[in-house]
């Protein structure tokens, strides 16, 4: 009888706390903080936003452009970020520009893409004094859609997203482990596009889709052990 | 008949006074739904994955939650062991043939033992649907920091009200004055780092750090993340092997509270 009354109380924890996910999971998630920009695409050319995202907090991205244009979220861990940074400090040792400091900081992925394209490009040549000079060589060679599209064929793993090409986009994206989520809009076309891109962030107490199955276990198993204590219970007073 | 089966009698009983239904339950609803509301990944761009790590699990472990879990783990000591010493249980439980190290340790078993499992257990799932990626590549960081807040003030309160309600022998008095401990700790644990700052010296926040490991982990961590800013400058910063250093010296403390609180109800305590 003290097991069947164990448990029962293992169950009735496990009810409580499967109630605690289902309660969780009705919270409704709220888009917060929009962020809108306007951007005209040059032929061939491709822009890019970041942030970090959790699967707390995730995003809800909507794009319009005047013409078709091809949409990515990609994703990458803080720490896959810190092994390409090192990476592209290691390619490029004696660049001791505070520019390419920078870049590779906020940039990290397009240089990446850039360096895995042009291996023997060396990075001072892109981001010496020319950049003052001809900034518009420097954009294309580290904005080019074929570098995009080399980088990307590389790593497919980081891809999050990828709708087929248009002019209107709307998704809502929660990842799966905290990462820093890159928005990418390619203009593969020979004309100029203008886009309108607007990210929100929106806050979740939990990822639905991942404690649904939890509480809907955790409740089936507190109900079913309750149950059988209750036989076990009506049985033992029938007895006696 | 073994010692094993009057300690399960005794284990039964107090697990049955500390959890009657639906406490337990309770408790596992407020440490389920609050493990998702408090968990905060605010990691910026500047912090490390380490960081953001140590980051997530001290939100999990802050005020709201560990005030809750101090709470259920000092009215199982105090209240517990108190109320079993005033209205004269102990003497019953005595009479069982064990001796009465044993009796503690089955009282501790639950009121400790059980709450600690419950908390932690909680914690390490939601973490688990919640983030797996930093359970899982930042398992020494998210278990130092458990290891850190259990120790202080978790275990070293237990340890403290442990003392306090065999030397009153009553639970009430000892709950107040633990609760009070509790926020004093929290107060201080806010202001040793702005007067580390203003003073310019590390003394007493080494010495906190002594008392409330996490404090040293915080010093650690953070400078990993920010280059010490946060964290009174330059005051300190500390290395990693100081870190197992401090946190050894805090599970010191705790385990010699609890030998002189089994040393005391073994040969000492009167009924």
């Amino acid at each position: 009888m003290r097991w069947i009354t164990l448990l029962w109380r293992i169950g009735t924890v496990a009810l409580a706390i499967g109630l605690a996910l289902l309660v969780a999971w009705l919270i409704p998630s709220s888009a917060e903080y929009p962020y809108r920009m306007s951007r005209h695409i040059e032929p061939g050319q491709y822009m890019f936003e970041s942030g970090v995202y959790s699967p707390q907090n995730g995003l809800q991205i909507s794009v319009n452009a005047t013409d078709e244009v091809r949409v990515y979220l990609l994703g990458a861990s803080s720490l896959e970020l810190d092994n390409w940074k090192t990476l592209l400090r290691e390619a490029y040792p004696d660049s001791e520009s505070p520019d390419l400091e920078i870049f590779i900081e906020f940039y990290t992925v397009p240089l990446l893409f850039l360096h895995e394209a042009y291996p023997e490009q060396p990075l001072p040549d892109l981001f010496g004094p020319q950049i003052i000079t001809t900034p518009t060589k420097t954009q294309s060679m580290v904005w080019n859609v074929t570098v995009l599209d080399k980088g990307l064929q590389t790593h497919p793993e980081i891809i999050l997203w990828n709708p087929p090409p248009g002019s209107t986009f709307s998704h809502e994206l929660f990842p799966e482990a905290v990462l820093n989520i890159m928005a990418v809009v390619a203009n593969p076309s020979s004309n100029t596009v203008e886009v309108d891109v607007e990210i929100k962030e929106v806050l979740a107490v939990a990822p639905k889709d991942r404690i649904i199955f939890p509480a809907q276990l955790l409740i089936s198993i507190g109900i079913g052990l309750t149950i059988i204590w209750l036989f076990s219970r009506k049985f033992r007073k029938s007895i006696f | 008949m073994g010692k094993g089966r009057p300690f399960l009698e005794i284990f039964t009983y107090v697990f049955d006074e500390d959890y009657r239904f639906p406490i337990l339950e309770i408790f596992a609803f407020l440490f389920a739904l609050a493990t998702f509301v408090f968990a905060d990944f605010a990691g910026g761009y500047d912090r490390t994955g380490e960081t953001m790590a140590y980051s997530l699990v001290n939100t999990l472990c802050e005020f709201p939650l560990m005030f809750i879990f101090v709470v259920l783990i000092l009215k199982n000591v105090a209240y517990g062991l108190g109320g079993d010493l005033d209205r004269g249980v102990m003497q019953t439980l005595f009479s069982y043939p064990l001796k009465r190290r044993h009796i503690l340790t089955a009282r501790l078993l639950s009121g400790l033992g059980i709450a600690v499992l419950l908390f932690f257990g909680i914690q390490i799932f939601g973490l688990f649907l919640l983030a797996p990626d930093i359970l899982a590549t930042y398992s020494s960081t998210v278990f130092l920091t458990y290891a850190a807040h259990l120790c202080s003030p978790a275990l070293l309160l237990a340890g403290l009200i442990l003392l306090l309600t065999l030397r009153l022998k009553r639970g009430g008095l000892a709950l107040i004055i633990g609760v009070i401990l509790f926020l004093a700790g929290l107060i201080f644990s806010g202001e040793v780092t702005y007067i580390a700052y203003a003073t310019d010296s590390d003394v007493l926040l080494k010495i906190w750090a002594v008392i409330n490991p996490n404090t040293v982990l915080q010093a650690y961590y953070y400078h990993m993340g920010t280059s010490g800013f946060l964290f009174g400058g330059e005051t300190w910063v500390p290395s990693f092997s100081e870190v197992l250093l401090y946190l050894g010296a805090g599970y010191l403390i705790v385990a010699v509270l609890f030998i002189v609180g089994y040393v005391y109800f073994d040969r000492r305590l009167e009924i």
